[in-house]
């Protein structure tokens, strides 16, 4: 355990000199990611001109659903979304070589050797925003809630990273999986909405098969309503499981992998 | 440049987008699946929750018509995902093999933006045809052959706009060594202040007169509104020569940029 924690720390050392490189690019990116929340933020603010509620939440409740999906997004963004962007070129160029021959797993090594130091500043900003939407809430939101509100949201970020690599490992036998992606990318959009706006069957999809209501949704209504044992047993069962279909998709990939151009 | 030619250039493209078949169909049916739940279950959520009948001046079945249509001229519009080429060859210096060219290498870049339109096209008429009857066509936006007619040039100018409106950012590749983020927030900018996201009338009354004055609204919202019967005959003509008007604007500004990162261009890469 010490080992990889000691290889998270040099990735970090290596990301933040080499962000520093490309300053333009750098605050292009800042600007960029503060552009989204931006976006996302005056969407919801111009919908809740036109009624009290979304999916049973009114405009307090919806700020700090849409500032949690800001900072899962922003982890995302900073942890993962570099690798989930290298690993189909490695896999094609035959280059993932050089990383399964290493004494470290290599699903740990890929999915975090690259850390985005300059969307980091976004994940504080971001962090802010959910701080600023908290403190703003006029109602009461006990502690115990705002805990596992705050696990289930670090939950929902491995989530994400797990619904991502879903749909990346195909690469391992298909040419390219920019199709799969760009179906990925559409379909997150159903986890920035309120999840009570759903139909019960589309809840119940959204829960199970592709578990993207469990990233912000669910875990803002154990901050609303309480934490209901139920509802938290079936969020970490589905993340249990996800995770553990994922390692063995991986594996899977991993056997059929034959170095370039495979 | 020649019109056998341009149409060379297009016909390449296509091709080039088409032999990936499987992406081709996995992207159409999930977009069209996510787009249409989140708009019915978002809009039936609003309406119901209201308790209003029209919500900036749209009914129920309008506005799920307008998010349909928006969806799938916006398709068209952007053109499928060309944007970064720019960048990419200046970065690369395989700008240098455009240049040699006998044509504006803005020229061939739009020849080919306009190949990866046909893909997006081909999928929005497949994709119309099956959303359409399933959310019951609205009866206060009627789409006839007219306004799908009249849809046609505003959706081309909309779409010669938004390449327009994507060069100048690209060409900062000059300068810069990445850019890719400002193709995004160009990205960002268009699709909430041009309609793609919600209709421009549910914003603020003030932001509405702000928005009149940008170029926005043409590129999402007009040719909507065009193809939902909602725009007659002269405020058509008045918008076609707007958008017009707009993309002399960004192409004339754009000379000078193109100009200026010529003359830096070195030819072999960064």
């Amino acid at each position: 355990m010490m080992r990889y924690a000691r290889l998270y720390l040099q990735f970090l050392k290596f990301s933040f000199s080499r962000a520093l490189e490309y300053r333009m690019d750098f605050w292009f990116r800042i600007v960029m990611d503060c552009l989204f929340y931006a976006v996302e933020l005056v969407f919801f603010t111009i919908l809740y001109q036109h009624t009290n509620m979304i999916g049973g939440w009114d405009y307090d409740q919806v700020l700090i659903f849409v500032s949690g999906y800001l900072v899962i997004d922003a982890i995302h963004m900073t942890v993962f979304s570099n690798n989930m962007w290298w690993l189909p070129i490695y896999v094609n160029k035959g280059d993932l070589d050089y990383y399964i021959v290493r004494p470290v797993s290599s699903l740990f090594f890929l999915s975090l050797r690259d850390f985005a130091a300059n969307s980091f500043l976004n994940l504080l900003i971001a962090g802010g925003i959910l701080a600023w939407s908290i403190l703003r809430y006029p109602g009461e939101l006990g502690t115990e809630n705002l805990i596992w509100f705050l696990f289930l949201m670090l939950n929902g970020s491995f989530i994400f990273y797990v619904l991502q690599m879903l749909f990346q490992i195909p690469v391992f036998w298909t040419h390219t999986n920019r199709g799969l992606l760009t179906a990925f990318f559409s379909a997150n959009k159903l986890m920035e909405r309120p999840d009570k706006i759903y139909s019960k069957w589309t809840r119940r999809i959204l829960m199970t098969v592709f578990p993207a209501l469990l990233v912000i949704a669910l875990p803002a209504r154990v901050l609303f309503d309480g934490p209901d044992p139920l509802l938290i047993t079936h969020i970490l069962g589905v993340t249990t499981i996800a995770f553990l279909g994922m390692r063995a998709f991986w594996n899977l990939g991993l056997r059929s992998y034959s170095s370039a151009s495979s | 440049m020649s019109l056998s030619l341009f149409f060379h250039i297009v016909d390449l493209e296509t091709k080039k987008l088409m032999s990936y078949r499987v992406d081709f169909w996995i992207t159409m049916v999930v977009n069209l699946v996510v787009n249409l739940v989140i708009l019915w279950a978002l809009w039936t959520a609003i309406f119901a929750e209201s308790g209003s009948e029209i919500i900036g001046g749209w009914d129920l079945p309008g506005i799920l018509s307008y998010g349909v249509m928006v969806f799938l001229t916006g398709r068209i519009v952007r053109g499928g995902d060309l944007q970064m080429t720019v960048a990419t060859d200046i970065y690369e210096g395989a700008l240098s093999r455009f240049l040699l060219y006998p044509r504006h290498y803005a020229f061939t870049k739009y020849a080919q933006q306009v190949g990866n339109v046909v893909p997006d096209l081909f999928q929005s008429v497949l994709m119309g045809l099956v959303a359409l009857p399933l959310l019951g066509l609205s009866t206060t936006t009627p789409i006839t052959p007219l306004t799908v007619a009249m849809s046609i040039p505003t959706i081309l100018v909309a779409h010669l706009l938004f390449f327009l409106m994507g060069l100048i950012p690209q060409y900062i590749a000059f300068w810069a060594d990445n850019v890719w983020s400002l193709s995004v927030m160009v990205r960002f900018v268009t699709m909430l202040l041009g309609g793609a996201m919600l209709p421009l009338s549910l914003f603020p009354d003030s932001v509405q007169q702000i928005l009149h004055w940008l170029p926005f609204a043409y590129l999402f919202e007009f040719p909507t509104l065009v193809i939902l019967g909602k725009v007659d005959f002269s405020q058509w003509l008045t918008g076609i020569g707007t958008c017009l008007l707009w993309c002399l604007a960004l192409g004339v500004l754009s000379i000078p940029v193109w100009r200026r990162g010529d003359l830096r261009y070195t030819g072999v890469g960064i």
